[in-house]
């Protein structure tokens, strides 16, 4: 049986009174929730938090699934709109790229001259840079770096969640991996 | 082929073209050392991106989301065999105690009698003296909400429906005015 149809039988059986069948989502899930909405966050505690919260949230929604849907890219579809609606109440607009980030796109084409940024550094210390500049890009942009890389979720995936094109998420992914790749010589 | 964009390299380090794209790409990165440095950058960057240390899960994450999802409820039988286990365990102690003290158990119950009835007889008089003011209250209470209501059926009768209407505002505000300056010269004397 396929993933795609393991949780589709998972969410039939949790309808059904199930207990453990919601089990196994959870353990499912939890780690790759965690992953985003803590990278999203920041804090590991807030995340912990969140995490449980999503969870709950779609245990009350189980009723709406539309099986033509993977349950994975709705589960994450609730959590984003989730983290969104915290930064509404908390009034941080982090989540409209505004025009200065429209006028700040990084280059489309290989420059002549363009200096090997990344070969610098070792690996461990790569990935703590790409850590750092995580957390300043712009978080729309953030949201679909981790679900493409930490995640590993397809562009289709990433597209289905978002409800927005294929070519939309491809872009805004490129856009997230020049400004990291950007930021990387940032010493903080 | 021209060379690659960016976004093209990135799409071709994640196999996101078609076998005959890939083909066409190679052939152009073994000849341009531009193309082929930009790309080794990327991956690079993607290979370390995609091994970034995942956050963990404390181990009991899954119990404590279940655990708010379907909180544990205590059904009657439940509290009825802790209620039960509480009164045996009582007597038991009663029972201990009085093996291993060697008292008397009927000389117990005696002075226990005893003490509730000195508690009855000492009580008595002061709740006699309650239970007089409190219907002399009630009494005062009922004559003075007889008198609000001939007071409200005279005004009634008397004044024209607007003014009665500026009456009853003004009493409000009134009373409310005054409520709201005890209540904060009570809240002064708290500070003081």
């Amino acid at each position: 049986m396929s993933s795609v149809d393991e949780d589709k039988e998972l969410v039939e059986r949790t309808i059904k009174g199930e207990k453990e069948a919601f089990e196994m989502i959870i353990r499912k899930y939890q780690q790759p929730l965690l992953n985003y909405i803590g990278r999203m966050v920041g804090e590991r505690e807030l995340a912990l938090d969140f995490t449980q919260e999503v969870f709950i949230r779609t245990y009350s929604s189980l009723h709406f699934y539309k099986p033509q849907y993977k349950f994975g890219t709705w589960l994450f579809k609730i959590a984003s709109n989730f983290i969104i609606d915290y930064w509404r109440k908390k009034k941080i607009d982090a989540f409209s790229l505004d025009q200065q980030q429209a006028n700040n796109l990084p280059p489309l084409q290989v420059s002549d001259e363009e200096p090997s940024i990344v070969k610098k550094f070792e690996t461990s210390e790569l990935r703590e840079r790409i850590e750092r500049a995580l957390e300043k890009i712009p978080a729309p942009l953030r949201e679909v770096f981790v679900w493409r890389h930490v995640n590993e979720f397809s562009y289709e995936e990433i597209a289905e969640i978002k409800g927005l094109p294929v070519g939309t998420i491809k872009n805004r992914v490129f856009q997230a991996k020049e400004l990291i790749r950007k930021l990387l010589e940032d010493k903080k | 082929m021209k060379c690659l964009s960016i976004e093209q390299i990135y799409l071709y380090i994640e196999k996101e073209f078609s076998a005959a794209q890939n083909k066409k790409i190679e052939q152009h990165l073994a000849t341009c050392l531009k193309c082929k440095k930009a790309l080794e950058d990327r991956r690079l960057l993607l290979q370390a991106a995609e091994s970034l240390p995942l956050w963990q899960t404390p181990p009991d994450f899954t119990q404590q989301v279940m655990a708010r999802i379907f909180p544990a409820k205590v059904s009657l039988s439940a509290w009825l065999t802790a209620a039960s286990a509480g009164f045996v365990s009582i007597i038991l102690a009663i029972f201990i105690f009085f093996l291993v003290t060697g008292q008397n158990i009927s000389g117990l119950l005696a002075s226990l009698n005893q003490a509730l009835w000195y508690f009855v007889r000492n009580i008595s008089p002061i709740s006699v003296k309650l239970l007089k003011l409190a219907s002399l209250f009630v009494k005062l209470l009922q004559q003075f909400s007889e008198y609000l209501i001939k007071g409200f059926t005279l005004l009634t009768t008397i004044i024209s429906p607007e003014v009665q209407i500026i009456v009853i505002t003004i009493t409000i505000i009134l009373v409310a005015s005054s409520v709201y300056g005890i209540r904060k010269k009570l809240l002064v004397g708290e500070k003081a």
